[in-house]
């Protein structure tokens, strides 16, 4: 017992001398070359010491004394570097200007080996969306903003990366979400509540293409995407951002639905104090949309709120939460001449079908959905060369739908302790445990838990010029108690830098566990009765990525990645024919199973320049082969090429810009003798913006689609017309 | 530039209004589902056969694989088959009957009724004489209207002889 008091007492040494030493102040601001104020990062090298300027560009930093390098940064922007020595009680001012890049060359990530790193280093292909990107997007929500990243692609609300998950209406995500790290996909169906944190909360989303379960476990299949919440700078800060639209009409009149223009329009507000070593924010918001077709009208309020805690430098209490209530009319299919069994007939006014009217067997469908979260997190900072984090999370998702009436509630508790530890040679360990528990009470899905147990580790060893990371990780999953079972996730990696760019190569197994709903699921679906199947197991597939990134002199950075996918026993609706007890007869029936194997292969590439200091340009293409290798056929719902061109002027206070999207036509659905007949078409999406800054106001134009493109992704459901807002952002 | 090429790219393209992706028209209702029938109705519906079937096992190989459901009394109703681009020989309704197995070239006879077909206007003495041309001349076949009369109901041994008792 001696010897253990006088280990955690050496142990803690360091850390009570920092105390006692007192500290120093960093202070100032980051502009970027025209004077405009940047959310740069100041961090402090080699320590998890950070901050975000705010929205004047003004920064404060308790550091301790001695010799430091601190590194300013920002998303587009090429990072610099500065040496200072200073002494305990100095109070410094240092004011920095980033010139713009294409590509920031050196921006830092948080997401890919779950703790900071340059981009870079990261083994794996990471996308990244930056504050600025947010902000030029007048988006409103955040899979808008996540939706134009390099080989990413939203199906009805569902996100693919490199075309992971297809479309399942909504029943399990191959992608995990996570929100400031702690994951947040429903405990239920396991899918992903994109309303669920308030964009002006957002300061950047970090998206980790491919197998992600050796640090994340389930449903980090086919990638992570890592919602990050912004920093709360020091004294009293508020935001107010008013946005405005309309859609436009039906560009036929034999599609037209309505006699007056739908609007859309939202307000948030946000407010933060930080003094010392204590900050909070809150932030309230709400937003109506008329929505763009029949039966499509939504109503969203949502608050979130932070708080931290920083008794001493190096220790930080987080805790986050916040809620939201979503109250929207299901548009449930689109009008069609040729009604499937059981539906009523909708007036099709002569044509083969009617985009913007419901099926009329859909008329009064809605749902209210609640969700909230609720997270709380110690970081400390032992020394530069160990730093460890515990946190713990709830996460509750509440729906309610009216025809068909349907119910569930859901919690998902989660823990995790982790702690990263480096030394001198170049080594960098990372370890952990996590545990979460899931469970769910509805009138569809029955009342269940689950239950799941990990542990991880992973190392990056320096060796020469080479970085080579190994780690795994195991999870052992239950449901109702019983049945657990052990999953093994290894990954191994290696970057290495050379004369034509930084070359990185990474081999990793992912699973998805099935979730409560695909277990449990007892409903009606297309005229047929859906049954449950408990013994369920996860899905699994090993990723394989090569790729370069390679700077091109000052004004380009090309990013490429081949990258090869072979997924096993994915889980998929299948009919079966079973003996039905009340008929005394074999009848079909929908049931999920583990069925399919995948094949998913192909080029991700990217592009970004700046043939201009004001003019950045990106162009970024995904390359899919991606088939059903039980019945060697394209898989469904995988467009074979996706598209992005991206462009932006900055003349002074002024900036215009714009984003085209093209995406090959779907060439396989599922349910094809249903949907099969239905008209398809490639998607040519063309979203333009124009800007204006000064000071504190800002001003945003967006007109999405705006070629007004009409066409669908899934069966018989329009995609957004086009929508021109305007948003208004006053920051003190 | 490349976002102008995006954009003459994507100009007149997209989804169009379209009245009719197969064989189209109206399905007009001589009288109504009679009583005797309304329990053990299982669904009314249209198919296509691009040959007049020559077995009962080929009455199962119609297009399109879901058929289009329409309604068992009121007023005309229009339909959409939405069916491969060829020529059809016969065009029809039927009227299913409730089973608890499913169908097939066994049973067909006692679940099935033919309750009206196409007939070309200049012949109109034999089933089989109402081709239908799709997607030939560019686009569907519009206006292949028939009656769906339930007091004619034909069993498939009419078609297929002789009828058991």
């Amino acid at each position: 017992m001696r010897r253990l008091l006088l280990s955690a007492l050496l142990a803690t040494t360091p850390a009570a001398i920092v105390a006692a030493q007192g500290t120093a102040v960093l202070s100032g601001t980051v502009r970027d070359t025209l004077g405009q104020p940047l959310r740069g990062t100041v961090r402090v090298v080699g320590s998890a010491l950070a901050r975000v300027a705010d929205e004047r560009g003004r920064y404060r930093l308790d550091v301790p004394p001695g010799r430091l390098i601190v590194r300013i940064g920002h998303i587009g922007y090429r990072s610099v570097e500065d040496t200072l020595t200073l002494s305990a009680g100095d109070s410094v001012e240092r004011h920095y200007r980033l010139a713009g890049v294409a590509v920031e060359l050196q921006p830092t990530i948080v997401t890919a080996a779950k703790r900071s790193q340059f981009l870079d280093q990261s083994t794996t292909s990471v996308a990244l969306v930056s504050d600025t990107d947010l902000a030029h997007r007048a988006v409103e929500t955040v899979d808008e903003a996540v939706n134009r990243s390099p080989g990413v692609l939203f199906l009805n609300g569902q996100v693919n990366i490199r075309g992971s998950s297809g479309f399942v209406e909504g029943l399990g995500s191959r992608v995990l979400l996570l929100v400031d790290g702690v994951p947040a996909n429903q405990g239920d169906r396991g899918g992903i509540d994109w309303d669920m944190v308030p964009l002006a909360d957002v300061a950047r989303v970090e998206v980790v293409k491919g197998a992600g379960s050796s640090l994340y476990g389930s449903a980090a299949l086919g990638g992570v995407v890592n919602v990050i919440t912004r920093e709360i700078p020091l004294g009293f800060h508020a935001r107010l951002r008013a946005a405005g639209g309309a859609y436009a009409d039906p560009p036929f009149d034999v599609w037209r639905f309505r006699d007056h223009t739908g609007a859309l329009g939202s307000l948030d507000a946000t407010a933060s104090y930080a003094r010392g070593p204590v900050r909070g924010s809150l932030t309230l918001g709400g937003r109506h949309s008329d929505g763009y077709r029949e039966q499509d009208r939504s109503d969203q309020w949502e608050m979130s709120g932070k708080a931290e805690w920083l008794p001493r430098p190096a220790t930080r209490v987080t805790t986050s939460g916040a809620w939201t209530s979503h109250q929207y009319q299901v548009f449930p299919t689109w009008c069609v001449a040729a009604s499937l069994p059981g539906a009523r007939p909708c007036d099709t006014r002569g044509q083969a079908f009617q985009p913007f009217l419901i099926d009329s067997s859909g008329a009064g469908s809605y749902t209210r959905s609640n969700k909230g979260y609720f997270t709380a997190t110690l970081d400390r900072t032992v020394s530069t060369r160990f730093s460890w984090q515990a946190r713990g999370s709830w996460l509750r998702t509440h729906f309610t739908d009216v025809n068909p009436d349907d119910w569930a509630v859901s919690n998902r508790f989660g823990a995790e302790w982790r702690g990263v530890g480096r030394n001198a040679s170049g080594r960098v360990v990372t370890a952990g445990v996590e545990a979460a528990r899931g469970d769910v009470t509805s009138d569809i899905f029955g009342e269940h838990t689950q239950h799941q147990l990990g542990a991880y580790g992973e190392v990056e060893q320096l060796l020469g010029r080479a970085r080579l990371t190994a780690g795994t990780r195991i999870d052992y999953l239950d449901a109702d108690g019983s049945d657990a079972t052990g999953v093994l996730s290894p990954r191994v990696g290696a970057v290495f830098p050379s004369h034509v760019g930084t070359w990185r190569a990474s081999a990793g197994r992912g699973f998805r566990a099935p979730t409560l709903a695909e277990r449990h699921v007892n409903t009606r679906a297309f005229g047929f009765e859906v049954i449950p199947n408990p013994g369920l197991h996860p899905e699994t597939a090993w990723s394989f990525e090569v790729g370069n990134t390679a700077s091109l002199a000052s004004w380009g950075r090309l990013d490429a990645a081949l990258f090869w996918t072979e997924a096993r026993q994915l889980l998929e609706p299948t009919f079966v024919l079973v003996v039905d007890s009340v008929a005394k007869d074999t009848v079909q029936k929908i049931q999920i199973q583990n069925v399919s194997r995948a094949r998913l292969r192909g080029l991700d590439a990217s592009l970004a320049v700046a043939p201009l200091p004001a003019l950045t340009a990106t162009i970024a293409y995904l390359f899919l082969d991606a088939r059903d290798l039980a019945d060697d056929s394209l898989l469904a719902f995988r467009p074979k090429h996706l598209l992005t061109l991206s462009a932006d002027y900055r003349w002074r206070t002024l900036s215009v810009g714009g984003d085209f999207r093209y995406t090959s036509r779907i060439e396989r659905i599922e349910l094809e003798p249903v949907f099969g007949g239905d008209p398809r078409v490639s998607a040519k999406v063309l979203d333009v913006r124009a800007g204006w800054q000064r000071g504190s106001l800002s001003a945003r134009l967006l007109v999405a689609n705006a070629l007004n493109y009409i066409y669908n992704l899934v069966p018989r459901t329009l995609e957004p017309v086009r929508t021109a807002s305007v948003v208004l952002t006053w920051t003190y | 530039m490349a976002i102008c090429a995006a954009v003459a790219l994507a100009c007149n393209e997209g989804l169009h209004p379209t009245t009719c992706p197969g064989i189209c028209g109206t399905v007009t209702y001589q009288g109504s589902l009679p009583d005797s029938l309304r329990d053990s109705t299982a669904a009314v519906l249209i198919v296509a056969f691009s040959t007049f079937p020559q077995t009962p096992a080929d009455l199962l190989r119609f297009q399109p694989p879901v058929p289009a459901f329409v309604d068992t009394g009121g007023p005309p109703r229009r339909y959409v088959l939405q069916v491969p681009n060829g020529t059809y020989e016969w065009v029809l309704a039927v009227w299913e009957k409730k089973s608890t197995t499913p169908l097939g070239a066994g049973n067909a006879d006692s679940l099935l009724r033919e309750i009206g077909f196409y007939r070309d206007g200049r012949d109109t003495t034999a089933q089989g004489t109402g081709r239908v041309h799709v997607g030939t001349g560019g686009g569907g076949a519009a206006a292949i209207d028939f009656v769906i009369d339930f007091t004619r109901m034909h069993r498939i041994c009419h078609y297929f002889p002789p009828c058991p008792p």
